[in-house]
């Protein structure tokens, strides 16, 4: 049996809330076109999500509560979420690409025998079917692709592609699912270590001073350094710096590392290739300063500084307070 | 140990750009490489394989020009390989394909371990390892950046959350996509390479696996492409700043708030 909704898979790890779904929650109801908009929600008995779910205004919020899911496998937890959706399939499901979401989505499509689009970009409906939006070839190329017959029509949405605004009026119902937690007899998650400062990563970062290839050197990387505890914001890079042993892929910026949302981002002897701008079109402010007058990060830029990084970096240090 | 890899042919993806004015995927004269994430996953087959013993299986699903990279994949020291081609697999999406590859697995028999990267480069979607992981009904850990070996049944792999770092506790058979930072894939010696042509290439069609046929290629993919096209790029109005820095980061500052 199929129903007219769209659900969002509520991503929580430890007490954190993923902000991709809030932000999933946010663009389903700006297209939902009189469909029902359906927060899932797992999580230990401790969370309680909802509080926080709620102030962005999904019709429903299905909580599926259970004390294992602090430390559960792709397996267990693809398994709840079969249990709620298969017998009452909704229109479509709508899961986070981070890294979790991308091991359970496929998992649970393959259990319920549906098309899944991975890392969209954009999602929208079309004669009643669920457009979606996916960069193949390093975001080189777009397709549309559509799931015309199977339900739900899958997709895994990039962080940072849409934004999470609070929603206004509507109640918001809530559910406690129905559902047994089944312990996975072969896997089993023996120890999770938090990653410290998760709280400050570039993807959040309200200014980022990104450097690339024409700025490496002790001298700007310094600078840079600096720049950003004046600014309060955080050091990013392109790919190929992630090769030098200052830096790590923590912090690559682009198709396989971030997906800014900064107010300002600077960016340094970057040339601008696809596989970084996608990584920064959600920037808002975005300086580049490049020697080459024609380089195509210009394109992406407000303000545009032809000339040498260095110059740039010490005038700036000495003008910002 | 016995492990299969599933290994992709892909074109490389730099050279592949989109003809703007007939929205035609430019791939002619392009040259097909392995998966570069799958490199990663040959190697850690070769160290666990060195470790335990036994042997390791390339599987790839797809045309006959997939066999120059089971061939390089050979030459880098796997034993041997499995093409899984013929029309009847063509069109298919990830769950087809993952279909496939499983039945595959399953013909080769008694496998303990199967690896794959953490995507390929053209489809950029990384499902087909869990999706191969869920019709073998077996557990699962993706984007490893370590793995090792804990016991004769048992490995760990460690993979990176957005806040929190797992070690995930595996009981053979299991099914692992490996990131690039797990390892520096070795390169293809002239021995290995010579040895990789008497090195057998098993070629199965649908007729070779014990399938469902609706649940292979086109027939057994729930998706279809209806549009494929180049990004559109949004044209900022950018301001130029004056050459000299000074004067730039003063013009820059008053403009920001
Ligand atoms: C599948 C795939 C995925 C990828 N993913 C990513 C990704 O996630 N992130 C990413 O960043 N890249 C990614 N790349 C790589 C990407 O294609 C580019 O190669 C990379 O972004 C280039 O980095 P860059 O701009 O720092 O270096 P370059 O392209 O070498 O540019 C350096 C720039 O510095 C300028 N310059 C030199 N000296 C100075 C100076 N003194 N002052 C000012 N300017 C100077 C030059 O004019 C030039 O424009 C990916 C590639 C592929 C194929
Ligand atoms: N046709 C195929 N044959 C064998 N392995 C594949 C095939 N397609 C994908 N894979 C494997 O699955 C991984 C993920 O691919 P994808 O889901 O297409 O991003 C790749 O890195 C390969 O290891």
């Amino acid at each position: 049996m199929d129903n007219n909704e769209i659900w969002v898979y509520v991503e929580t790890t430890g007490s954190k809330i993923e902000p991709t779904s809030l932000q999933l929650i946010t663009k389903a109801k700006a297209i939902a076109d009189g469909r029902k908009v359906v927060a899932v929600v797992p999580e230990t008995s401790s969370i309680n999500a909802e509080t926080t779910v709620k102030e962005y205004g999904p019709d429903q919020i299905k909580t599926l509560v259970d004390d294992h899911f602090a430390h559960a496998t792709d397996e267990e937890i693809a398994d709840a979420l079969f249990q709620v959706t298969d017998k009452n399939r909704p229109d479509s499901l709508l899961f986070p690409a981070t890294i979790l979401g991308r091991s359970i989505a496929p998992r649970l499509q393959a259990k319920l025998g549906t098309g899944l689009t991975g890392d969209c970009l954009d999602i929208y409906y079309q004669d009643g079917l669920l457009v979606q939006v996916k960069p193949t070839y390093g975001d080189n190329v777009m397709c549309d692709i559509v799931c015309p017959d199977r339900r739900p029509q899958m997709v895994t949405v990039r962080p940072n592609t849409f934004r999470a605004e609070k929603g206004t009026g509507g109640a918001t119902e809530i559910v406690q699912s129905k559902f047994t937690f089944h312990k996975e007899a072969n896997s089993e998650v023996v120890a999770t270590d938090p990653i410290i400062n998760s709280s400050s990563k570039l993807d959040d970062a309200k200014v980022v001073i990104a450097l690339g290839r024409g700025a490496y050197s002790d001298k700007n990387i310094k600078l840079a350094q600096d720049l950003a505890a004046k600014l309060g914001g955080m050091v990013g890079v392109s790919r190929p710096l992630t090769d030098e042993p200052e830096f790590s892929h923590d912090d690559q910026i682009g198709i396989g590392g971030a997906s800014l949302s900064a107010d300002l981002l600077i960016n340094l002897g970057i040339s601008g290739a696809v596989q970084y701008t996608v990584g920064i079109k959600n920037a808002k402010k975005i300086v580049s300063v490049n020697i080459d007058k024609d380089a195509p990060i210009f394109d992406e830029s407000d303000f545009a500084y032809v000339g040498d990084v260095t110059d740039f970096l010490n005038a700036l240090l000495k003008q910002v307070r | 140990m016995k492990i299969v890899v599933g290994i992709k042919q892909v074109p490389e993806t730099d050279s592949v750009k989109i003809d703007p004015k007939t929205n035609n995927l430019e791939r002619s004269g392009i040259q097909g490489i392995i998966n570069p994430f799958d490199k990663n996953a040959i190697e850690a087959a070769l160290q666990l394989r060195d470790q335990a013993g036994g042997e390791v299986v390339l599987l790839s699903m797809g045309p006959d020009s997939y066999t120059s990279s089971l061939r390089d994949g050979m030459a880098m020291g796997a034993d041997k390989a499995v093409l899984v081609s013929s029309r009847a697999f063509g069109g298919a999406d990830t769950l087809a394909t993952g279909y496939t590859l499983a039945k595959a697995v399953e013909s080769i028999g008694d496998v303990d371990l199967v690896l794959f990267g953490r995507q390929s480069v053209d489809a950029d979607t990384g499902q087909v390892g869990p999706i191969v992981a869920e019709f073998l009904s077996v557990p699962q850990v993706t984007f490893a950046e370590t793995v090792s070996l804990e016991s004769e049944n048992t490995i760990i792999a460690k993979r990176q959350l957005d806040s929190a770092v797992q070690d995930i506790k595996l009981t053979l058979p299991a099914v692992i996509t490996v990131r690039k930072e797990l390892n520096n894939p070795r390169y293809e010696t002239p021995v290995n390479m010579k040895e990789s042509f008497e090195k057998p290439i098993t070629v199965w069609t649908e007729a070779d696996l014990n399938l469902d046929p609706s649940q292979i290629g086109q027939a057994g993919s729930p998706t279809s492409v209806t549009n494929v096209y180049a990004p559109t790029k949004e044209v900022k109005k950018t301001t130029i700043l004056p050459e000299d820095p000074v004067q730039a980061v003063s013009e820059l500052l008053g403009k920001l708030d």
